[in-house]
């Protein structure tokens, strides 16, 4: 379903929204993980350009880039006390729920958009989290969606950051989104959109993706389509050291 | 200085887990265990999940314990006839473990199941073998000799039949019994992530009677023929062996291990017991702890992976 939607989207953003243009693009394409990776940062830049040939786009303008990173499978649980121990009590699960998510805008979300737009544009980490949520009530949805998003935030994998798009000029902007050294390995999206008087006037898509090279990629696909191959392999490595440091420290 | 784990999917630095490694290694090679209940606990704490701990301390566990096995083979310290029974029975054992994980974990009590058992049997162990230990410290302060072969007290499995003779441990028992063991050191090795060397060794002091000489060699032995196997049925049923986690877990790991075998000559069996009784019993004691004091956080996550577990 969500995958529709995406489709969606893209389809919907070749076509633009009102008399505004927006061109855009995302500093590179691909993230390249070695074996040094600790994390990366992307810049995001583009132009809101007036679909009028020759005139100037009227500002003000606000932009909001919200960066989505590949979908998984969540579970939230909820330990309570039961006759003194400690323990999983209580689960929701959050289908194909994003497992990297970060709102990027020019000033106070309040402030730039109104609460139409961004409901709508499920905006807020919150609306993720429901709608990927499995469970029929609301109430509880929305009370673990929001201890997931606090746990996401609080490893660095949630963010909204409201000054983290910068205007150069009235219609050119910058934003930079910053990646934790664990995060997941697929292919990311950076939905912009552009905002004039709170409504939407503009938005685009772009897509990255973030994968492994080189020898930890040759090892992750190992893993997975040689696993028994694999397996021996890491046994032999750990009987080979274990022989060879015993051989070394032979007395 | 970072590195990237693929399989975990996080960097982490180099010298951290060759340090952990090496501490681990240091008391693996001063008891005769494989470290892995120490190194696991320690791994998932700094952030590695849970999965891929498991998983990849196996490895360094069969590592660890290789060089440790060897130095004994070369004193000539193993009885090969008891460790194969062993090693068959837990292969079986590991198996069947295996299987148990996967199913705890799709219920999302592996948690729980983790910090109850080794609460329990750590606990047990631990506080067994620090009585035994201190008593045969006083004793042997009070001038009363305690010889290297427990006293064969007949017990009720020295009346099972499919008796075998072990030369080298000078017992002639029951096979029934050693199966057993080695079956259960299989599961719970396999469900806990560790290799049960901290099982074994008392297992087979005290329900076996296998003189000292020999329990630590016998007992490291079946720790890498186990780690082997379950580091392959890792790789082949959850596939989150890390062999670069590994790898960096090893290198610091068997060094460490030379470093405590030595040390071990310089410690007599009954310190070393009491030793390592108190070292389990503090990690049964933290497991403890997490059960009975409230979480700092209530709330977990974890992420559902493609095979539908957690």
């Amino acid at each position: 379903m969500r995958r529709l939607l995406l489709a969606l989207m893209l389809i919907a953003t070749a076509t633009p929204v009102g008399a505004e243009k927006l061109a855009s693009t995302v500093s590179s394409a691909t993230i390249q993980i070695t074996s040094s990776f600790d994390g990366a940062v992307l810049s995001l830049f583009g132009t809101i350009e007036s679909d009028v040939h020759g005139l100037a786009a009227p500002g003000p303008y606000n932009v909001i880039v919200i960066v989505t990173g590949p979908l998984q499978d969540r579970v939230t649980r909820l330990k309570t006390n039961n006759w003194g121990i400690w323990t999983n009590t209580d689960q929701v699960t959050f289908k194909q729920f994003p497992s990297f998510y970060d709102v990027l805008a020019s000033g106070k979300l309040a402030n730039i958009a109104t609460p139409e737009v961004l409901t709508e544009k499920n905006v807020l980490p919150i609306a993720q989290a429901l709608a990927s949520s499995t469970l029929g009530e609301v109430a509880k949805a929305t009370e673990f969606g929001t201890e997931l998003v606090r746990l996401m935030t609080e490893q660095g994998h949630f963010a909204v950051k409201e000054d983290a798009v910068r205007f150069l000029t009235t219609t050119a902007y910058v934003a930079q989104v910053t990646l934790p050294s664990d995060v997941a390995n697929g292919p990311f999206i950076a939905h912009t959109m552009v905002l004039k008087d709170k409504q939407l006037v503009a938005e685009r898509t772009e897509g990255f993706s973030v994968r492994k090279s080189g020898f930890e990629n040759f090892v992750f696909v190992a893993s997975k389509q040689q696993p028994l191959l694999y397996g021996i392999v890491c046994v032999i490595l750990a009987l080979g050291t274990g022989w060879l440091a015993g051989v070394v420290f032979r007395r | 200085m970072q590195i990237y784990l693929p399989i975990a999917e996080l960097s982490m630095n180099l010298f951290f887990l060759i340090g952990i490694g090496g501490a681990v290694g240091f008391l693996s090679g001063l008891f005769g265990v494989g470290g892995g209940f120490l190194l696991t606990p320690l791994l998932i704490f700094a952030g590695v999940p849970s999965p891929v701990a498991i998983a990849s301390v196996t490895g360094q566990v069969a590592a660890s314990s290789t060089s440790g096995a060897l130095s004994y083979y070369r004193r000539n310290a193993i009885d090969l006839h008891l460790a194969l029974y062993l090693i068959l029975s837990s292969t079986i054992g590991s198996m069947i473990g295996v299987g148990i994980f996967g199913l705890l974990r799709a219920a999302g009590q592996l948690d729980l199941f983790i910090a109850v058992s080794y609460l329990l049997l750590l606990g047990f162990l631990g506080s067994l073998m620090l009585t035994e230990a201190v008593r045969s410290i006083l004793k042997r302060r009070g001038g009363v000799m305690v010889p290297d072969k427990m006293p064969s007290q007949h017990s009720w499995m020295h009346g099972l039949p499919m008796r075998i003779r072990f030369k080298k441990s000078r017992l002639y028992i029951s096979v029934l019994p050693v199966l057993a063991i080695g079956l259960f050191i299989g599961i719970v090795g396999a469900l806990l992530g560790v290799g049960g060397g901290f099982i074994l060794v008392p297992a087979l002091v005290y329900l076996l009677r296998v003189p000292a000489n020999v329990v630590v060699g016998t007992s490291l032995l079946q720790v890498v023929a186990m780690m082997c196997v379950t580091t392959i049925l890792q790789a082949l049923t959850s596939q989150s062996v890390d062999v670069l986690l590994a790898f960096c877990l090893m290198v610091g790991g068997t060094v460490g291990a030379q470093f405590g075998a030595s040390a071990g000559k310089y410690l007599r069996g009954d310190q070393l017991r009491a030793l390592l009784a108190l070292l389990v019993l503090g990690v049964a004691i933290r497991f403890g702890l997490t059960l009975v004091l409230q979480p700092a956080d209530t709330f977990s996550m974890a992420v559902l992976t493609a095979g539908g577990l957690g």
